[in-house]
């Protein structure tokens, strides 16, 4: 054909090129107005701010949320909206990496905020910025069973025991799954066992799992309403919300001894300096230690650091002797690199199951 | 003259003895086919509304638009998918006339790079997106010095979901424009018309029906696209949660009546897309027969 | 003239369309470009219209270049084999198209479609769409299409090749009509040379990319220029024999031909065409040849007589009236005598 045809393949290919660019120029143009108009902050009384945290703690941010909305507003005259992201912790901590511009991360555990530090997102000494090493409450990890418990399941060496089918998030993404798994070795180790015997008892755990999900809440649906395994491993949040919303169908189960689970939270400082939201990032993660804030928290079925809320809210919370990450090695990332990284020892019992499924 | 006389009493033979088969088999073959359709189709899609309308058509109505999150993210999906698929008009076309009206080097190379998108898993496209575009990726730092948003933000999503759906409108429409050819196009040009004036008067009537079932095949496509969009949304709700996503939320939040109103609309639009496809089908094996027919009579 | 090509190039990758070609048309009349396909005759149409740049040489209109112009700048009205017509618009819409997109006044565009569709013949169907149209129909909206622009020069691509005998034969007849009405300078592309004669004011006959002969139809047919065109001209009787000083020999049989006088004895091939061999019952001439009758064929005006050659091994065809062959009381297996009236011979690589 004639060159002016080609002539207009070019100009449509050309648009078709330009069109996004214009539409990213026009973003950048939205994007520059906002921080002009937090910095002058008695001009324009709007600010957002993006909390990224980790799956079973939707239900409290948005009850946290919405009371510091109010008491901000009330206070500062500063309309401020939450937004929250939810998935697996792990995934959470690599979105932010990758440019999820969180104003705060409010993850599971503290290698997935301390990535966040490597990746010079978050400055170094972040755990002495908030109270308790920046962990506002905690929790452990508890089994939910089906009603009347009919694998008689009471304590963690029960879970050894052959046709019993155990629900738990993968570890390689989901804070929960690293807990359950740390849990389980831990009451091998702290009462007496060998490695090799915690080991052979983790093998035997994850062998009996038939679905690994990415996220605790995906374990939960999976649990709860597909119906497929007789135990899940849960922190025990996300254990007290599956139960009830059951219609008794599912019951709890608290082992005698379990591990501590610290969540941390963080400013992400380089999107705050960015988007100036510094002060509000602040004010919005120190309201987590108020006793109004560990009410919520508690209401929430987390544990509250607050000894008087704790006392309230005793009968959620049943005695369980909590053993910490630092107890079974000296620190998380010493444990992270012997059981979660690349190659480490979950990759090796992984691929052994694999192995011995496959030799079937 | 006999040969062919054995090979047609054969073939009627044959066909007798196929019609002779016995009722018992016809019967069990068709009702395993109709249970096959009915459980693995019928009763799931038939569920979704019965979950969505268990509580009646107002509590129905009040999960799609009482919760801002949801209503967010149905405005989201109505806004990502047409802009995908716009671009993927502009692309498609010139992609089929690139490949229908020129031979050049790499042109069956180009025709199979279509397919690309078909053959990568949308978690993977995600993935290569974020890649590219995301703060560790090539581009990342680029861009957000630049205060350009793309993943987890609108231009991601759009980008991602014009990938995943990208050889629909292509596909669509390159053997519509084999069929009729590049004749009329011609004539046009020697009749004195322009590129863009034989481009809108000759090329895109012809197409129009390829075309429309091409970009409807696309849109429901791109409104049903979660795994890529999974990667890129950041799942923040009431920003870029798109409605799959939004289900998914839903569940997982206990909500089951809201999961099931969002997939119900989304459901909804799939069953109208069917439609729409039938009788799109219908047009466009018209204008096919119609090419064959003004073609070469 | 109107258009004249000069040394006209054209590769398709390793294919020659058209190698080194020039070619005039003469002001008003109608060319016709005859040719086996793959001979270059298309392509040479569709450079001339602008449709293809030739890779070397010169394209004039009317002593002005216009190799490098598009076919919106040529003004000349191209015809489409399978006649390309706009399936989505109807009759009047497609011959008003040109116009339209020349952005000419409404009603100028009404009357001159309608004055148009009278010319071809197609009044009252301004409204119908391609799809309900006969070919011969279809046909005459391509042409009026193509002179609605008020073209200098009217180019037809096989304009009749995809329509049946019946048709095509109307059709050319109408052709040669309208053309002496109009007097438009129009080059037509044909492999039929039938065709090509019946309708044409020059014929120009092409092979492998270039021009064997152009002439009027009477030249081209009475003196063709080699073997290929006059082998490509219709049926023919090929003799493979010798010439030597003024006379043909073929088998044992001596034709004077003065042509060649003075030649040394070499190697040439005899043509007679059909018509130009005469055949009775009893010997005529001063040397014949004897012949049986294998097959008659009647063929419109003329029957043809197919013979086999007693004294050389070979078939003949003759053509005879109907009326001579009832005189002659003609029927297979019977026996006659054969003479040319006119005998062409062609000496290969040798010309006159």
């Amino acid at each position: 054909m004639s060159r002016r045809s080609l002539q207009n393949i070019a100009i449509v290919l050309l648009i078709a090129v330009v069109w996004p660019v214009a539409r990213q120029i026009q973003q950048r143009f939205a994007n520059e107005s906002a921080p002009e108009a937090v910095e002058s902050r008695t001009v324009v009384r709007e600010v957002a701010l993006l909390n990224v945290s980790y799956d079973p703690t939707r239900e409290l941010w948005q009850a946290v949320n919405a009371k510091f909305v109010t008491k901000y507003e009330s206070e500062t005259g500063v309309k401020l909206t939450i937004k929250q992201s939810h998935a697996a912790s792990g995934s959470q901590a690599r979105a932010i990496a990758d440019g999820l511009e969180a104003d705060v991360a409010t993850l599971s555990l503290w290698p997935d905020l301390d990535l966040l530090r490597k990746k010079a997102l978050i400055k170094a000494g972040w755990e002495d910025e908030f109270p308790n090493g920046s962990v506002p409450y905690f929790s452990t990890v508890v089994f939910v069973v089906r009603k009347g418990n009919p694998k008689g399941i009471h304590d963690w060496a029960d879970l050894g025991k052959p046709d019993t089918s155990i629900i738990t998030p993968s570890p390689k993404t989901s804070g929960n799954g690293r807990l359950a798994l740390l849990g389980a070795w831990g009451s091998v180790v702290l009462q007496g066992g060998s490695e090799e015997n915690a080991r052979e008892f983790v093998t035997r755990i994850y062998r009996n799992v038939p679905v690994l999900d990415t996220g605790a809440r995906g374990a939960t649906v999976t649990f709860s309403q597909k119906g497929i395994g007789d135990v899940h491993l849960a922190v025990e949040s996300e254990a007290r919300l599956e139960v009830r919303e059951s219609n008794g169908e599912l019951e709890l189960v608290y082992p005698t001894k379990s591990i501590r689970h610290d969540p941390p939270v963080a400013i992400v400082d380089a999107v705050v300096e960015r988007r100036g939201t510094q002060d509000v990032a602040k004010s919005y993660l120190d309201y987590l230690y108020t006793p109004e804030g560990q009410v919520v928290i508690a209401e929430h079925d987390f544990r509250p650091l607050d000894a008087e809320v704790l006392t309230k809210f005793a009968d959620r919370f049943p005695k369980v002797e909590l053993f910490t990450v630092e107890d079974i090695g000296p620190n998380w990332d010493a444990v992270q690199k012997k059981f979660f990284a690349e190659g480490a020892l979950f990759d090796s019992i992984y691929q052994e199951i694999h192995r011995s499924d496959s030799a079937k | 003259m006999m040969p062919q006389k054995s090979t047609v009493a054969s073939s009627t033979a044959r066909h007798a003895a196929s019609r002779e088969d016995p009722v018992w088999v016809r019967v069990l073959l068709i009702g395993l086919a109709f249970l096959v359709i009915g459980v693995l189709i019928v009763i799931p899609v038939a569920n979704v509304f019965y979950q969505a309308f268990r509580g009646g058509a107002g509590v129905y109505w009040k999960n799609l638009v009482s919760d801002p999150d949801t209503r967010h993210s149905i405005f989201l999906t109505l806004t990502v998918a047409p802009v995908a698929v716009a671009l993927n008009v502009v692309f498609g076309v010139a992609a089929a006339w690139l490949i229908t009206r020129f031979k050049f080097p790499g042109r069956t190379f180009l025709t199979t790079l279509l397919d690309l998108p078909f053959a990568i898993s949308p978690v993977v496209a995600g993935l290569m997106f974020m890649l590219m575009f995301g703060l560790q990726g090539y581009m990342g730092p680029w861009l957000r010095d630049h205060g350009i948003k793309i993943v987890f933000a609108y231009p991601g999503l759009v980008l991602v979901t014009a990938f995943v759906t990208m050889p629909f409108i292509a596909r669509e429409l390159i053997p519509v424009m084999d069929a009729i050819g590049s004749d009329e196009e011609i004539a046009a040009v020697s009749l004195g018309a322009n590129g863009w004036q034989t481009f809108w008067r000759i090329t895109i009537p012809n197409i129009k029906w390829g075309l429309l079932y091409g970009v409807i095949l696309c849109n429901a496509r791109a409104m049903g696209e979660f795994g890529a969009v999974h990667v890129v949304s950041g799942h923040i709700s009431g920003q870029t949660d798109t409605m799959p996503l939004r289900v998914e939320k839903l569940f997982q939040e206990y909500n089951n009546p809201g999961s099931f109103a969002v997939a119900s609309v989304l459901t909804a639009l799939a069953i109208v897309t069917l439609f729409l496809k039938i009788w799109l089908e219908h047009k466009t094996s018209h204008e096919l027969a119609e090419a064959r027919d003004v073609g070469v009579t | 003239m109107s258009i004249s090509v000069k040394g006209i190039t054209k590769h398709f990758g390793k294919f020659t369309a058209l190698d080194n070609v020039s070619l005039e048309v003469p002001n008003g009349q109608l060319t016709a470009l005859l040719g086996p396909s793959g001979s270059g005759k298309t392509t040479l149409l569709r450079i001339i219209a602008g449709l293809e740049t030739p890779d070397d040489g010169t394209v004039m209109s009317y002593d002005q270049d216009v190799t490098g112009s598009s076919p919106q700048d040529r003004q000349v009205g191209f015809v489409f084999q399978h006649y390309a017509l706009f399936r989505h618009m109807s009759v009047f819409d497609n011959v008003a198209f040109g116009m339209q997109v020349r952005k000419k006044p409404k009603d100028e565009v009404r009357d001159r479609v309608m004055e148009l569709l009278r010319l071809v013949r197609l009044e009252g169907l301004e409204r119908r769409f391609p799809s309900q149209l006969s070919g011969g129909q279809r046909q005459r909206v391509a042409l009026a299409r193509a002179l609605a622009v008020q073209p200098k020069v009217l180019l037809l691509d096989e304009p009749f090749g995809a329509l049946d005998a019946k048709v095509r034969q109307e059709l050319r007849q109408w052709l040669r009509r309208l053309h002496d009405e109009i007097h438009l300078t129009s080059v037509f592309v044909t492999h039929d040379q039938e065709e090509a004669f019946e309708v044409a004011d020059q014929v120009v006959v092409m092979r492998g990319g270039q021009i064997e002969q152009a002439g009027t139809p009477q030249q081209v047919f009475e003196h063709p220029a080699n073997p290929f065109v006059m082998d490509f001209l219709g049926q023919v009787n090929v003799f493979h024999g010798r010439v030597e000083d003024g006379r043909a020999v073929v088998g044992g049989l001596e034709f004077a031909y003065p042509d060649y006088t003075g030649v040394e004895s070499r190697n040439a091939s005899v043509y007679v065409r059909p018509h130009e061999l005469d055949l009775d019952n009893v010997p005529f001439a001063t040397t014949h040849l004897r012949a049986r009758i294998l097959h008659i064929n009647p063929m419109g005006s003329m029957a043809r007589v197919q013979l086999q050659a007693e004294e050389l091994d070979f078939l003949l065809h003759v053509d005879v009236s109907h009326e001579r062959c009832r005189e002659l009381m003609l029927a297979p297996e019977s026996k006659v005598y054969v003479a040319p009236k006119r005998l062409r011979v062609f000496i290969p690589d040798f010309s006159i």
